[in-house]
């Protein structure tokens, strides 16, 4: 069972207040919800929309399917009325002409409870009342949520709200079973999921500007800065934001930028540097439409080839994607290993949809996280007569040491240099030093996680994609397998770089290849060309900066496969 | 044990210019370490892109040659992840002013405890001689055949207006001069900035040592450092004579005593703990 409930507005009409609190509200009662929103660029005003996907087992790709719309003004349900199913039924303010709305409205009920402000807590109580779902358990949660002095109006607007929806006969067919009442489950969006990987994986320094999708990174560390004891910088620009975070791994913290296409292009040199003096660093880029400023708060995968080949020079980097919120934890938890590790730029590659989105996951596991770190140790420099930063080494992994912790000294410079990391100019020194770093390139290929193949390929078709689509696709999977139009699926985490026999192996088995990604140009279609050396035979890509919706894909998908 | 000369010698080999300003700049600045008894492992410079930022090359000390004009952002995350060193700017008249002017600017207003030193020669040595924010108006150069037609920098005034907490100016020639002014920056807390000149003999035939002897003068016990409208006045005067010293400082809080008050430090040593995310979780339950 599920229901779609999409509560529509302006900016600034509280939307996203009412999807926390049922976000929370289903996640205490052991349900599950997952919440995506559509916003404009604006502080106030215009149409903004959040999807609110409801059931007791998790659903956690985007549908366009409404179950309820709960319109906070008439030009909300003027703009939403031609998505509305002919089963849709609406809940709106007075006035409402919708043949299917509820017998009550959201701003009377407001009103008679004390303020017009109180709409969203009526309208959480109403969705509630219809899912089934205790009144007491939408009372804590008023309780928690609001100050003291709005605690009243609030918990009478739920009271009003959940007696109205009680009596509204045609609701009954929205009830939803039980929870499981597993207790503990986090409602939490791939941003916030992104900031506690940033602490799990020691994060200590974060220097970023802020930038849509990516500023909640940086917000919540700085909440978090006195218990996880971060510095919280906020730049004058990009270029210094990966400037710092270069020069904090050297000084031997773990550091973060968080940023988007844009701001990621202002650290293009500075990305470089950390390939010449071999600095880890760790870069979440959350995706949007390009090119130049887009579309600020919409979702796209546009830069898989920009993050791919950004920075003049040859250096080796790894590009990871989450596919869902638990792997924006994970993922970037490993980050900062595999950053200090191979002493490389590791980014996270996220977007709009991920990091905006909400769900209600089980509580990450810390236990598989790495709990040391690669710097030499004091001892291990101690028995060292002479540190050289740029040892060579069959790896190509030369031991680093953080300045200040030894007696030895540590020097990095952005110029061709020796092993010393001095200044150099000599044929035989520039040759041992690129030689250095393509065999680190190599050993970051060899320990990529090969990828994986959900699904048998041989003569059947495959989907490859990454990141924010995969729990969409998976669904869009099963219902075309219900319709015997199955087809294998290959969701790239490690994107970058690919290992190219496993990759080219999948890819060659398939009958049919097909790309997905929600970008205007296809990335991974070229990564395809590239690796697999095979064009793929269709490319399905979505240009308006909004995600993939199941019903959307299965149509594309159903042309495509015969 | 003391620190002496020995403990900063370098065995790079140089590369500047025969009789270039630079040289005394390094000399200084090694005098100026061993006095104050820092030893090599204890001080970093950072440093950006051309001739006078090679000068920690020839020094046997920790060193962030990073990239031209983000030496700034570099040393200010160097200095707050281990705030128990001595961070050390190099930079010259492009890297610091023209590259580097956000940083510049941004710098002043963190105040973070770190010695900016620039090497202002009035001109780009390492491109071959164009015109930097500091070259007089009127200048011809290589590719102002017509004369520099923007106005030159005075990165003095700019720093004094925005209560950079440390600002000094000194000559290259005159060792001992700048040894001190360079002790007192780097003992000052919170950013000092240090405006060096320096003749570029290759590509500068006006701003030669003769030059200097006869345009510098030293400011004396009686001029007042903390007034900052006098210390305006002085630089924005309309004069030939370049003052030599320090020349505004202010004892404003540092950037780390605030911004590192929360947090265990220096942020180099603290453990690596995944359960730290564990504790957080709480919010979202």
């Amino acid at each position: 069972m599920e229901l779609n409930i999409r509560i529509a507005g302006a900016a600034g009409q509280g939307i996203q207040t009412a999807s926390n609190l049922l976000g929370k509200i289903l996640t205490r009662s052991g349900l599950f919800a997952y919440c995506t929103n559509d916003a404009e660029s604006r502080i106030r005003g215009g149409l903004n929309f959040n999807h609110i996907r409801c059931s007791e087992k998790p659903l956690t790709g985007v549908t366009n399917r409404i179950d309820i719309l709960v319109a906070l003004n008439q030009d909300a349900l003027k703009a939403l009325a031609p998505s509305l199913l002919p089963d849709s039924a609406v809940i709106c303010e007075e006035g409402c002409t919708h043949p299917r709305t509820a017998p009550f409205n959201l701003a009377t009920l407001a009103k008679e409870a004390g303020s017009e402000k109180a709409s969203s807590a009526v309208a959480v109580a109403a969705i509630s009342a219809i899912m089934g779902i205790e009144k007491p358990a939408v009372d804590e949660i008023v309780r928690e949520r609001f100050e003291q002095k709005f605690e009243q109006v609030n918990l009478k607007a739920v009271a009003l709200g959940y007696e109205a929806a009680a009596k509204w006969p045609e609701a009954k067919r929205f009830a939803i079973p039980q929870g499981d009442g597993v207790k503990g489950r986090l409602w939490i969006s791939g941003g916030e999921a992104v900031a506690l990987g940033a602490v799990a994986g020691g994060a200590k320094f974060i220097a970023a500007y802020p930038m849509s999708p990516s500023t909640v990174v940086m917000t919540m560390l700085a909440e978090w800065s006195h218990k996880a004891g971060i510095v919280v910088e906020q730049v004058e620009d990009e270029v210094s934001a990966l400037n710092m975070v270069a020069g904090a791994w050297y000084a031997g913290a773990r550091a973060l930028t968080a940023t988007s296409g844009g701001g990621f292009a202002l650290m293009v040199e500075a990305l470089s540097l950390t390939g010449m003096i071999e600095s880890p660093a760790v870069i979440i880029l959350a995706q949007r439409p390009g090119p130049s400023t887009g579309l600020p708060t919409r979702t796209a995968q546009g830069e898989l080839n920009f993050a791919r080949h950004a920075g003049h020079g040859y250096f080796a980097r790894i590009l990871l994607a989450p596919k869902n919120i638990p792997e924006c934890f994970s993922l970037t938890a490993q980050a900062f290993d595999l950053a200090e590790k191979y002493q490389i730029p590791v980014f996270v590659m996220t977007d709009q949809l991920l990091m905006d989105a909400q769900a209600t996951v089980a509580p990450f596991s810390v236990n598989d996280l790495p709990t040391s770190r690669h710097y030499l140790s004091p001892s291990e420099l101690s028995a060292i007569e002479t540190y050289r930063r740029y040892e060579p080494t069959d790896n190509g992994i030369s031991p680093m040491a953080a300045p200040g912790v030894s007696k030895h000294v540590v020097v990095a410079d952005s110029d061709e240099h020796s092993e010393e990391g001095h200044i150099v100019e000599a044929a035989d020194a520039a040759e041992l030093m690129a030689s250095k770093r393509v065999r680190k390139g190599e050993t970051v290929l060899a320990a990529a996680e090969p990828p994986v193949v959900d699904g048998k390929v041989n003569r059947k078709t495959l989907v490859v994609s990454w990141g924010s689509t995969y729990d969409t696709i998976r669904e869009v999977k099963s219902i075309l397998t219900a319709k015997k139009k199955d087809f294998a699926h290959l969701h790239l985490k490690w994107l970058w770089p690919l290992q190219e026999e496993p990759f080219k192996d999948i890819v060659s088995r398939a009958s049919k290849v097909i790309a997905i990604e929600n970008s205007v140009a296809c990335d991974v279609a070229s990564v395809i060309r590239e690796i697999a050396l095979r064009k793929p035979d269709a490319v399905i890509t979505r240009r308006d900066g909004r995600p993939f919706d199941v019903e959307t894909l299965v149509e594309s998908l159903s042309r495509e496969i015969k | 044990m003391s620190v002496t000369e020995k403990d900063y010698e370098s065995l790079v080999e140089n590369q500047w210019c025969p009789g270039c300003g630079n040289f005394g700049i390094l000399t200084a600045v090694k005098r100026a370490l061993v006095e104050l008894q820092l030893s090599p492992d204890r001080v970093v410079i950072a440093s950006g892109i051309g001739q006078g930022p090679k000068l920690p090359h020839y020094l046997h000390v920790n060193t962030f040659n990073g990239l031209h004009g983000r030496e700034v952002p570099s040393a200010e995350a160097i200095k707050l992840a281990a705030d128990d060193m001595t961070v050390i700017v190099d930079a010259g008249d492009g890297g610091a002013y023209a590259e580097g002017g956000n940083h510049f600017t941004h710098a002043i207003r963190r105040n973070i405890d770190m010695t900016l030193l620039v090497h202002d020669n009035f001109c780009y040595g390492l491109t071959k001689g164009q015109p930097s924010p500091t070259t007089e108006h009127g200048t011809v150069t290589k590719i102002t055949p017509d004369g520099v037609a923007a106005q030159s920098l005075n990165p003095l005034a700019l720093a004094i207006s925005q209560g950079c907490s440390f600002i000094a100016q000194a000559m290259s020639a005159r060792t001992d001069h700048l040894v001190d002014v360079l002790k007192k920056a780097v003992l000052h807390k919170g950013f000092s900035f240090v405006n060096i000149y320096q003749p570029c003999v290759t590509w500068d035939r006006v701003h030669t040592y003769q030059y200097y002897k006869e345009h510098c003068y030293e400011l004396g016990p009686e001029y007042d450092a903390k007034n900052q409208m006098k210390a305006l006045e002085l630089v924005l005067s309309p004069s030939d004579k370049h003052p030599l010293g320090v020349i505004y400082e202010n004892d404003r809080p540092t950037y780390e005593s605030q911004v590192l008050a929360h947090v265990p430090h220096p942020l180099r040593d603290q453990p690596l703990d995944p359960k730290l995310a564990v504790s957080l979780f709480e919010e979202f339950v």
